[in-house]
């Protein structure tokens, strides 16, 4: 994919992810789209999108809300895009319409895959799941378990992976420096 | 001020040590006179909303000690999601201020931000 730049930025709740990501577009030119994978319901979802809005308006997104079927998305022109992200992906992905389970894994991966076709730089969030000291029920091992294996696809994919801590990026795979 | 931040059982408190400071200076899940806060994040899961509210008498400290509590399965009960999500967010705020940094992982301390006295 020439010329088609991918950043992976992960990291726990509340790290910092988001606003570092955004800050990288806005080092990046126009058109900048926010790819919104979350659905606006459940689990303080709403609390989260609001925030989320505030947090990058006046940045230049323009904000596209898409829960599904990245592989089907056609943006309006090559440009900056921001995908918000891998986690909210992936549950939307795992269960077909009669609510039966489906491994997301190839199409969370293809549709990436696609969206970084259209891009000039593609800055994907994720998030860091599988470390907490808990016991699930089988659908959400299922889901840590699919969620590690795309993100550990996605780092390889991606020309720069950092970690967010505080707020503050560590990088894991190669340097922002050759992005900018 | 100097953050330090890291898993359960990651070293946080025993680097703390390193740095000159004793049991009693450190001040467990309570801000006072003590120059060290450790448990920063049972402090905040106690009041989630009311974290912002913490920021100015935690820059005053010379260390705070925060376990990260981010990285996991969201949790579906409300009061521990918001906990969670209000630790991360008032880490940040204070990384942004500190002098530095550190990360803990398997007892081995890494400066993530600035540089240790």
């Amino acid at each position: 994919m020439p010329n088609s730049r991918m950043i992976l930025l992960t990291g726990g709740s509340a790290c910092g992810k988001s606003s570092y990501g955004e800050e990288l577009c806005m080092r990046l030119p126009f058109p900048r789209y926010y790819i919104a994978a979350m659905r606006p319901f459940g689990d303080g979802s709403e609390e989260k999108i609001a925030r989320h809005r505030r947090l990058r308006s006046g940045k230049g997104f323009e904000t596209i809300e898409r829960y599904t079927d990245l592989q089907g998305l056609v943006l309006p022109e090559r440009g900056t895009v921001l995908l918000e992200c891998i986690c909210n992906l992936t549950a939307n992905e795992m269960f077909d319409e009669e609510g039966a389970w489906i491994n997301p894994y190839e199409t969370v991966v293809a549709g990436v895959e696609a969206l970084r076709r259209q891009s000039d730089t593609l800055v994907v969030i994720t998030n860091e799941v599988g470390t907490d000291s808990r016991t699930y029920d089988s659908g959400t091992q299922a889901y840590m378990d699919v969620i590690g294996r795309i993100n550990r696809t996605l780092a390889q994919q991606a020309d720069v992976v950092c970690e967010l801590v505080c707020g503050l990026p560590l990088g894991r795979k190669g340097s922002l420096e050759d992005v900018f | 001020m100097i953050l330090i931040v890291g898993g359960e059982g990651s070293g946080k408190w025993s680097f703390a040590k390193t740095l000159g400071y004793t049991e009693q200076e450190i001040a467990d899940a309570v801000i006072d006179e003590r120059p060290v806060v450790y448990h920063l994040e049972r402090l905040v899961f106690a009041q989630p909303e009311q974290a912002d509210a913490l920021l100015d008498s935690l820059l005053e400290k010379e260390v705070v000690i925060c376990c990260e509590v981010g990285s996991g399965i969201i949790p579906v009960e409300r009061n521990e999601r918001l906990g969670r999500e209000a630790t991360g967010r008032l880490c940040v705020l204070l990384a942004q201020q500190a002098q530095a940094v550190v990360r803990m992982v398997c007892g081995i301390p890494t400066v993530i931000k600035g540089e240790l006295p």
